[in-house]
């Protein structure tokens, strides 16, 4: 028994040092945009790399605002980012239902037709794509962002694939109690994905977050770019100013870090024994 | 099912409609391309005055035009190019949008794609980038407006011929950088070697570079410094005037690539592998003051001297530059060069104030604002020289500003249906001769034959 | 008697209808969007394999041309090759680490949630700093800390890593390993979430030891999921472009043959040379490799379902 707990914390020790150790290497790529933040470009790439800056240029952290409009272009980024997570969010999850629980003519077809389009590399479809847009007027509009990021098949596979493990009884139960299938979404599957819901919120926030090639397409008003956009100002033709570029980055990942960290609860509870047995 | 299958279906054909109407349906405006009564008299006139004239000839109707290039917060002559040309036309405003640089050809061949843009004037960025434009049909070709308006074209030193494709030329080049090699001036002071000069042959320049370098770990000095690119090296070659980049038969970049080679191997320039990983730029190399003579375009002229400004560059304060090293036998002065051109897309709304504009910003004003602001225009002649040696902060001696005046410019890739094609050999290539992972030979045998397969399509 | 069968098919066929229409209109507000935005282009799109278009020239049909075309080009065999194999290798790697992450991260262990947000910064951070912390570890020059444990401890020759053309791909798979495996731990961890406690408490009652709980709840409830992060990894790998592009790009932008990866193919076809029709076709061979491995995994799925 004692060397069986002697044997435990071993293992809990290890676990330990593993996990610390995996944390400093997964830690190293922030160290050093934070370092490299407080930089005139020519010190960046210069090796032996200074982790701390002799004389660190908190100027960076000025700078960008005042280089490029990086205000606006936050707020742009802000709203695209939250109406695109909502609308994903609100229409995957809803779609991935009928997939999962439902019945229904040509459903394994549409499905395997969504999770084909993603194999598509979007640098094939983007010319393409973009003159469609163009003709319906949605050239150089925000609309144009939501649409395309909105729709996207990922969510409705993850979110499918999530329902599946919810067990099918459930809903039979619900069903039998008279429940609309709406009603089962609404009150049973939306509850009890919760954790799934936090991963999607987390992921289209990080993608539309970070997205530069379609804003950078669509968008050509200086006044509707994005924080992606504005990032890439700072490499011009002749010089990259990537300081400055670590300086936006590393605010750029507050928000980031905010939504992980606020939906980690949502990671804790499982499905609890009652729901199980409804 | 079969609704979502027809829905689909229909959104198919409507995309498949709006991309083939776009050839057709918006391609009216050209109808207005009948050009001023005016041009007869304007082509007797000098160049400055054709611009009054035909301006007066254009109503003061206000037009706007949509002008795209990149870099607009970082570049200092887009705005006073505007306030120059709009002093003249009042009635115009120009709109700059900015497509980015790093994927700017990209972003504007998708743009022009399917003729339903409405950029007035477009930049180009380089060659590779241009041929695109005209193989895809959407640039507006102008030797007519050119021959109309009697525009110079041997202002431009010959450039414009190598990117005249098949008779037309659907560009105008307003700005030009040449090659130089820049040099430490403290580094050359603290080793009692004496500057570069403007007349070095490459053995020269060699010795030289060997004779500043130190090769002690800690406190290295490097005599010369290559940057990734393979012009840096491979397009030494072609400034005897006896080869191209887009003939198929490399031989003639031998001699280079075991200058650089052998300098590598004794330390003397910086380890290609290791600048290609560490993604080094040279401005920074060049800043950190232990790199002794540097081979970089003229570009980097106002870069130097404006982080020197801000206290960034500490460590190179003191420069200077001369000319290319030179072939044995050749004139010196024969160098590299870039162009940066504006050209007009066949969709354009407003052609006819776009031809003004492309033809005012190219011609002998537009060069003077460049100057102004430091930088190197396509149409160049002693006072242009001048004006951009007496910047603030341009070196003093006469030597760099000599270096400056050039004998023979070879564009960095000559207009060539395949040049991007040719470009993918030439890189890779490149690469693995500096990574030193094939010989020489055997590198000038696989580019010889992978363009000849371009070529030869 | 045939006029109530007649009724009772009517009846059963009206009730099937009116079950299609309810999971239509599940289905609808997603799928409007997606069609036409989407699926549209992309069918279009694949259609453009079998022409010849520069995006603004009219678009000409040349039949196979286009495919005859690309499996003549080294450069297109090399970078299907390149593909092929740093999906075979990053794919397996990947999901096993990130399941093994998981189930660590879901144990109540101090300092999760940090454990777990740092798990997932590489995926998030700057692309550039991620390579440059990455290049710095693994520089070809023999200062480096990796080369150094090569010459010092396991007393081998040093490695040029990123810039020898024997290398590239292991650096890239090994990169890659380490900046997504984040990514697929959370989706396991939400995985996870949805088994029940229940299982793992009858197990215990049963005597099972960690391992037989693993292998007989944790595997097969999670099934859904690994069937997800399976097929998203290979997709994901088969795209694999701005990676190879950071890793093995000079600053010419230039990806050699020994590190060439289908999305870059199709880039330079479709923006260097405008040869949106070779780039479809080459998105073609793409999209079946894809979907062959999808239907075997989509198969696998069912055969679980019908357990």
């Amino acid at each position: 028994m004692k060397s069986k707990k002697r044997n435990r914390i071993i293992g809990q020790v290890i676990v330990y040092v593993l996990l610390i150790l995996l944390a400093l290497l997964m830690l190293v790529p922030f160290v050093w945009m934070l370092s490299a933040s407080l930089k005139f470009n020519k010190d960046v790439f210069v090796i032996p790399f200074e982790w701390i800056p002799k004389e660190p240029r908190w100027q960076n952290y000025i700078d960008i605002w005042t280089k490029i409009p990086l205000a606006k272009f936050t707020l742009n980024t802000a709203k695209l980012t939250i109406i695109v997570t909502f609308l994903q969010l609100l229409t995957s999850s809803f779609a991935a239902y009928a997939f999962a629980k439902l019945e229904f003519k040509g459903r394994n077809t549409l499905f395997l037709a969504y999770v084909a389009t993603i194999a598509v590399p979007w640098q094939v479809y983007m010319v393409p794509q973009f003159m469609f847009m163009r003709r319906l007027g949605l050239a150089d509009t925000h609309l144009a962002i939501i649409i395309l990021q909105a729709f996207s098949a990922f969510g409705v596979f993850m979110m499918r694939q999530f329902y599946e493990g919810i067990p099918d009884s459930l809903c039979e139960a619900a069903r039998i109690d008279g429940m609309t299938e709406y009603g089962i979404y609404a009150k049973i599957m939306l509850p009890l994905s919760k954790p799934a819901l936090s991963t999607l919120i987390i992921f289209t926030f990080v993608n539309t977050w970070n997205d530069f090639l379609g804003p950078l397409i669509y968008l050509t008003t200086e006044s509707k770019k994005t924080l992606q956009i504005g990032l890439k100002m700072f490499i011009s033709q002749y010089s990259a100013e990537y300081g400055l570029i670590m300086a936006a980055s590393v605010l750029s990942l507050i928000p980031v870090f905010i939504v992980f960290i606020s939906l980690q609860k949502y990671f804790v509870a499982g499905i609890t024994t009652g729901s199980v047995k409804g | 099912m079969k609704k979502k299958i027809i829905s689909s279906l229909l959104a198919v054909s409507m995309i498949a409609a709006s991309i083939a109407g776009c050839g057709s349906a918006e391609q009216a405006p050209a109808a207005e391309e009948t050009k001023q009564e005016e041009a007869p008299a304007a082509e007797e006139a000098s160049a400055a005055e054709a611009v009054a004239e035909t301006a007066e000839a254009t109503s003061d109707e206000p037009v706007t035009l949509k002008w795209a290039l990149w870099d607009v917060s970082s570049t200092v002559y887009y705005q006073p190019l505007i306030d120059a040309f709009t002093a003249e036309h009042p009635n115009v405003t120009v709109e700059m949008v900015d497509l980015g640089s790093t994927d700017y050809s990209t972003v504007l061949g998708t743009q022009l794609s399917g003729a339903g843009s409405d950029f007035d004037v477009v930049t180009v960025k380089d060659v590779p980038g241009y041929v695109s434009l005209v193989n895809k049909g959407v640039l507006e070709p102008l030797n007519d407006l050119i021959a109309q308006d009697g525009v110079d074209l041997s202002l431009y030193n010959g450039v414009t011929d190598q990117v005249t494709i098949d008779g037309n030329l659907y560009e105008l080049p307003f700005r030009s950088d040449i090659w130089v090699l820049y040099y430490n001036k403290d580094i050359f002071d603290t080793a009692g070697v004496a500057y570069p000069t403007n007349d070095m042959t490459w053995e020269e320049y060699d010795k030289l570079a060997r004779s500043v370098t130190d090769t002690t770990p800690g406190s290295e000095i490097y005599g010369a410094h290559y940057h990734t690119w393979r012009s840096t090296i491979q397009l030494d070659g072609i400034l005897d005037g006896k080869n191209t980049i887009v003939d198929g038969s490399y031989e003639f970049t031998k001699p280079y690539y075991e200058m650089v080679l052998a300098q590598q191997k004794d330390g003397v320039c910086m380890d290609y592998a290791t600048l290609k990983t560490q993604g080094l730029h040279y401005s920074a190399a060049f800043a950190q003051g232990n790199v002794a003579t540097m081979n970089m375009g003229s570009w980097f002229i106002a870069t130097l001297i404006q982080k020197i400004k801000d206290g960034e560059y500490t460590d190179c304060t003191n420069w200077g530059m001369v000319k290319y090293p030179h072939a044995e036998g050749v004139e010196p002065g024969s160098t590299l060069s870039t162009i940066t051109a504006l050209a007009i897309p066949t969709s354009a709304p407003n052609k006819d104030m776009a031809w003004e504009f492309v033809k005012f910003v190219s011609g002998e004003q537009g060069a003077e604002v460049m100057a102004k602001t430091g930088n190197i225009p396509a149409m160049t002649n002693d006072k242009i020289v001048d004006l951009i040696a007496s910047m603030d902060g341009f070196p003093t001696d006469e030597a760099s500003k000599e270096a400056l005046v050039t004998s023979h410019t070879y564009l960095e890739m000559p207009a060539n249906d395949k040049s991007s094609e040719i470009e993918t050999v030439l890189n890779e290539q490149h690469d693995l001769i500096m990574n030193e992972e094939v010989s020489v030979d055997d590198a000038i045998t696989a580019m010889n034959e992978g363009v000849q397969a371009i070529i030869g399509q | 008697m045939a006029a109530q069968l007649s009724t009772m098919e009517k009846n059963m066929k009206k009730r099937q209808r009116r079950r299609n229409l309810i999971a239509y209109s599940f289905i609808a507000p997603n799928f409007l969007g997606f069609a036409i935005f989407t699926l549209g282009p992309i069918v279009l799109a694949l259609l453009m394999s079998f022409a010849e278009w520069d995006g603004s020239n009219a678009m000409k049909f040349i039949g196979l041309k286009n495919f005859v075309e690309i499996f003549k080009d080294d450069r297109f065999l090399a970078s299907l090759r390149n593909t092929v194999v740093y999906s075979i290798f990053t794919v397996p790697i990947t999901l096993v680490i990130a399941l093994g992450l998981a189930i660590l991260l879901n144990q109540k262990i101090k300092g999760r949630n940090f454990f777990r947000t740092v798990t997932f910064f590489p995926y998030v951070a700057s692309l550039v700093a991620v390579a440059a912390v990455w290049n710095m570890l693994f520089t070809p020059a023999k200062g480096g800390i990796v080369n150094q444990f090569l010459m010092n401890v396991l007393h081998v020759a040093p490695l040029k890593w990123a810039a020898s053309s024997s290398t590239v791909m292991l650096t890239i798979i090994m990169f890659s390993v380490w900046k997504n495996m984040g990514y697929y731990m959370v989706i396991y961890l939400a995985g996870l979430q949805g088994i029940s406690e229940d299982l793992y408490e009858a197990a215990s009652l049963d005597g099972a030891n960690s391992w037989q709980k693993f292998r007989h709840i944790t595997v097969p409830q999670l099934k859904p999921t690994t069937f997800f992060v399976t097929i998203m990894l290979t997709i994901n790998c088969f795209k694999v472009y701005d990676i190879v592009y950071m890793l093995a790009g000079g600053s010419n932008g230039v990806v050699n043959k020994s590190a060439m990866v289908l999305v870059y193919y199709i880039y330079e076809e479709a923006f260097r040379n405008w040869k949106l029709g070779k780039a479809s076709a080459s998105a073609l061979v793409l999209f079946a490799i894809v979907l062959v491995v999808t239907l075997i995994q989509f198969k696998g799925e069912k055969n679980y379902a019908n357990d």
